[in-house]
């Protein structure tokens, strides 16, 4: 009925007309914009901060700095270390420092200029190898954020039992999200004192907790609405501009808007991890994988953020979609005066699956073995056992994948420069060894509709579509019987972030399973036997409205500190990429011919929304293998960092593997993520295959692999 | 990021254009498509306080093709006007090609070759192949008419031969002669959309088997277009041998004087010159070889 069907999206209508109102584009009575001054230097103490200027220019409503911050001034996921606003001391080029608010955004912006900072340099780590050997400490603690190992069996028997071992290092660079739409959000108080804000956001509770903090106002004083979200990609968790706004809210007692220029997007929000992978794989002369060494020394830039999160993703994910019986990985990340590296797409897997896939390519190549049949040789299938001992029981749909591409595969055919490679990988759907639940709820309104409470944001992905499919197959109704109350902390419950690619399968479940209560609700008033919808709501909004509750925390255990070992997800999707590249062997620029792309993802509720997402993913996955690299104080635009544009599309041929997923709502998983993840390895071994080129260290751009051509 | 106030005025003949220019002397500033000006301004790196438009005059706009004179491209003729254009492709193929390869749909719609050519980009597609073609710029201003041969009309970054009180009205590109064949390369970081990071254009004439005459002109790698002279005379008058277009490439990678940015670093530049030098020879001579006439 519902499931299964390419349903137009809810909001194409609304967007499409450019009726839906992004956050930049509010505008409210007496509204005042804020705009965040920031340090252009990498490592130093504020010596003087002169307002003077600034407050003087007409027009100008008040400047803000640390000092006038009420409660407490960090935030973050994990570690509440990053400050607003610069306490004293800068630990990255683009660091806030004070705030101009002023009637309109034309004369905070030149206001802004007129601040005069005085700066005392210091000297910058900005390497996570130099921090790691530095005596000077960006915070107190030290320099290490985290290290997190996954240890099971015995890697250096298995050595000894090994017919080849590969050992290589690989790194990556630092990657901008890029979402189409920049931070803005609008922040003013009620009559009451409350707060309001209305922002681009990927999650609205976790936010409405820290405005909470940082006000030092209870939690129920804040209220944090979703506005339409033009992208996110992990980019939009961290807070951005809600907490500028609401500060500024709160203390000139009128609405202030925020909202970054594209140059203030990219000085201040988080980047994927660069990583530094050093990989030993070992292999029987059959093929059959023995053991992984792994080292993975990540940066993390000046704040923790989501590092934590990155170092263990990547930890626990390092071997790929294999089974490797003895394992033994070491995942650090180090604080240097780079910009902050946070949540983006994938949280590191992007980065280990071009490690993990070039190391099956070498192991192929060694074995004289086809790099298809490695892969299958090694697949994780049912009953296999993951690095952290899990064992994996159902919906493991990896082996079906690779026979998806197989036929490709085998009818690929080299003509001039063109090269053919793959890219496989495994991802945990949900947060990594820790209760991640969601929670919706339903109501029925007086006037014959169903109430859809949910707090998931919809970023662009699609999420409120497809969970108002699971709803309605739950429920058996039409389409026009639901009514969407979303993205507010007054009407909705804590769904959780939209990210981790949890949306579909986590909140999914929760959604089914209140849709279940309501629908037995339903049937015991009668709606099989001929009674209305309208009737049984407007009877039951007379008895004070019963609520449905829908709630899903998916199994998991938290991980043994020291090994690793537990079971950090509850579902894994997987995939096999196979891309075809032209290289020109003289320019050596590269371009992406074809993209092969089978994912298990449970069951595709949306077939054109799981493809939608494989196709954004292969975009990514080009610009993170070919182009893109943000090098602080130079990217400064997209004048000067480049993204692929529909022109670098290649042609996408998706195939969709359904091994459905028992604890998932009608057996879906995930694909936000994974439809990015195997993408750039795929690259990189097409080129290898088409220049006889391995290489080491993203982007290949036509610098990189010339290089690496003159030296062959 | 929004535009500074400025005044603004559409005047509907050129010499209303002249008058209004040399009136307002240093302050104004000439627009064509907008595509470039419109963007510094808004990044503050222009600030004219009156902006002339040229999008009314007639005179300045049509596309025409006379068998004496050969082409003349009016100075606000749209990228993609002379991309599509009938004349143009059957007879300049390069002048097309190089309109068409200039960045993307939404500019080359708005954006115009005289815009390209006054912007003075070292990087402007549409420089190489125009120089490479004998092009001249045809300026009117307070003291008359004058043309300019294009490779003299560069003088650097952004620094052309007008004079402040001048306006492009044309460019005028020459029959091309019998046995002659022209073509533009280009390469850039991102392949396609992208300013170019290195791009040459070359043409040649042929008698027979031998170069009777050749230009070749390096874009982005030096402070403006630059002729490759030296390579040139390796090729011009000879019969070419392989060996000697190898020569000639890495002559012209040797006159190049590339930078490093963010699009490229000096080393690739001037590979890339070498590459893509004997590819535009090439392309030239397959093309002379197919056009008789
Ligand atoms: C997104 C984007 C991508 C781009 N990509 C490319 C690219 O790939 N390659 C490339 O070469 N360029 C590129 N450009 C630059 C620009 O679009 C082109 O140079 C275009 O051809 C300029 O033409 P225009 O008519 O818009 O010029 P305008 O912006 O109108 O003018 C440009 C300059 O020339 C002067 N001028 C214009 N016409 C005259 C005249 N008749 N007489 C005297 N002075 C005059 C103006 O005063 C101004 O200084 C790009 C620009 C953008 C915004």
């Amino acid at each position: 009925m519902f499931v299964g069907e390419s349903l137009e999206r809810v909001d194409a209508l609304e967007k499409v007309i450019g009726k839906g109102i992004f956050a930049g584009d509010l505008r409210m009575e007496g509204m005042a914009f804020g705009v965040i001054v920031r340090a252009e230097r990498f490592h130093a103490r504020i010596a003087s901060i002169d307002a003077s200027e600034a407050i003087a220019t007409e027009g100008v409503v008040r400047v803000l700095t640390h000092k006038d911050i009420p409660g407490a001034n960090g935030y973050g996921v994990l570690k509440k270390d990053q400050p607003y606003l610069a306490a004293g001391y800068i630990r990255f080029f683009g660091e806030p420092v004070a705030m101009v608010i002023a009637q309109n955004e034309r004369i905070a912006r030149e206001a802004a200029l007129r601040m005069r900072v005085d700066y005392e340099d210091m000297e910058p780590l900005n390497d996570p190898f130099l921090a790691a050997a530095s005596t000077v400490n960006i915070h107190k603690g030290g320099n290490l954020l985290c290290r997190k190992t996954v240890i099971k069996g015995d890697t250096k028997r298995a050595e000894g039992q090994s017919h080849v071992v590969i050992e290589r290092t690989y790194s990556t660079r630092r990657v901008d999200h890029v979402f189409l739409e920049c931070e803005a959000g609008l922040a003013f108080p009620d009559q009451s004192g409350r707060i309001t804000v209305i922002s681009s956001t990927q999650n609205i509770h976790y936010k409405q907790k820290e405005v909470s903090r940082l006000l030092s106002l209870p939690e129920e004083r804040i209220r944090i609405i979703q506005a339409p979200t033009g992208g996110g990609f992990g980019g939009k968790l961290d807070v951005t501009v809600e907490g500028y706004a609401a500060l500024a809210a709160y203390l000139t007692g009128r609405p202030v808007m925020v909202r970054y220029t594209r140059e203030e997007s990219m000085l201040s929000n988080t980047k994927r991890h660069p990583l530094y992978m050093n990989y030993r794989t070992g292999a029987a002369k059959d093929g059959r994988l023995t053991f992984l060494e792994a080292k993975i020394t990540g940066d993390t830039g000046a704040y923790a953020s989501y590092g934590e999160v990155v170092a263990l993703r990547a930890a626990v994910h390092a071997t790929g979609p294999y089974q490797v019986p003895n394992v033994h990985v070491e995942s650090s990340m180090y604080f240097t005066n780079n910009p902050v590296c946070g949540a983006m797409r994938g949280f590191g897997i992007p980065q280990t699956a071009f490690a993990h896939e070039s190391q099956m390519d070498l192991l192929a190549e060694a074995l004289c073995i086809d790099p298809l049949e490695i892969r299958k040789i090694n697949a994780l299938r049912k009953g296999s056992e993951t690095a952290t001992g899990q064992v994996l029981n159902h919906s493991v749909g990896f082996y079906d994948a690779l026979k998806c591409i197989e036929p490709a595969w085998k009818e690929r055919k080299k003509t001039g420069n063109s090269g053919f490679g793959l890219g496989c990988m495994f991802y945990g759907i949900g947060n990594t060894g820790v209760p991640n639940p969601s929670a919706c709820h339903l109501t029925l309104m007086p006037e014959g509709k169903i109430g859809f409470h949910l707090g998931a944001c919809d970023i662009g992905q699609g999420s409120d579509t497809v969970l108002t499919q699971i709803l309605l197959e739950t429920l058996g109704l039409e389409k026009n019987c639901v009514l969407l109350v979303k993205g507010d902390s007054d009407t909705t419950r804590d769904a959780g972030s939209s990210s981790a690619s949890r949306q579909t399968y986590i909140t999914g479940k929760a959604v089914f399973e209140a849709g279940r209560k309501l629908r037995s609700y339903l049937e015991e008033k009668g709606i099989d036997k001929g009674r209305s919808l309208k009737d049984i709501c407007s009877e039951a909004s007379g008895e004070g409205g019963p609520i449905f509750d829908g709630f899903f925390d998916p199994p998991t255990t938290s991980l043994d500190p020291v090994t690793g070992q537990g079971i950090p997800y509850a579902t894994y999707a997987f995939a096999a990429h196979m891309t075809e590249v032209e290289v020109d062997p003289a320019t050596c620029v590269c371009r992406v011919k074809k993209v092969h792309a089978a994912h298990d993802v449970g069951r595709a509720i949306n077939p054109d929304a799981v493809r939608g997402q494989i196709f954004g993913g292969v975009a990514m996955g080009i610009g993170f293998a070919l182009m893109e690299e943000f090098i602080p104080s130079r990217s400064k635009s997209l004048y000067s960092y480049y993204i692929p544009t529909s022109m670098d599309m290649p042609a996408v041929e998706t195939y969709l593997v359904e091994d459905q997923e028992p604890t998932g709502p009608y057996g879906a998983k995930g694909v936000g993520e994974p439809a990015l993840i195997p993408q750039g390895a795929s690259i990189m071994n097409a080129i290898r295959d088409a220049t006889g080129i391995r290489g080491f260290e993203l982007p290949c751009n036509f610098e990189r692999l010339c290089l690496l051509a003159e030296k062959v | 990021m929004r535009l500074p106030h400025f005044e603004y005025a559409a005047p509907r003949s050129l010499d209303e254009a002249l008058r209004l220019l040399a009136e307002a002397g240093e302050e104004a500033r000439v627009m064509a498509g907008g595509t470039d000006l419109i963007v510094r301004m808004k990044h503050g790196l222009l600030k004219p306080g009156f902006v002339i438009s040229l999008a009314e005059i007639e005179e300045l706009r049509p596309i025409s093709f006379d068998r004496r004179k050969g082409l003349s491209i009016g100075a606000t003729a749209r990228l993609a006007e002379v991309a599509s254009h009938a004349e143009i492709k059957r007879r300049y193929p390069a002048v097309a090609s190089a309109a068409e390869k200039t960045a993307n749909v939404q500019v080359r719609n708005m954006g115009t070759v005289g815009g390209n050519i006054c912007n003075a980009a070292p990087s402007a597609d549409n420089a190489p192949t125009l120089i490479a073609m004998g092009a001249e710029a045809v300026i009117a201003g307070g003291k008359g008419k004058r043309s300019v041969p294009l490779d003299r009309f560069f003088k650097g970054p952004r620094l052309t031969a007008l004079e402040p009180d001048e306006i492009l009205t044309a460019i005028q590109v020459p029959v091309p002669p019998p046995y002659s064949g022209a073509s533009y390369q280009h390469l850039s970081a991102r392949g396609r959309v992208d300013i170019s990071a290195v791009c040459v254009g070359a043409m040649t004439v042929f008698e027979g088997s031998t170069c009777r005459e050749i230009r070749i002109a390096l874009g982005a790698v030096g402070p403006k277009p630059l002729r490759a002279l030296e390579a040139e005379n390796l090729l011009k008058g000879q019969s070419w041998t392989a060996d000697m277009i190898d020569s000639a490439g890495r002559k012209a990678a040797e006159e190049a004087r590339p930078i490093s940015d963010v699009r490229a670093s000096a080393e690739y530049r001037r590979q890339m010159v070498d590459v893509l030098t004997r590819r535009a020879v090439l392309e030239a001579r397959s093309m002379a070889g197919k056009r008789r006439r």
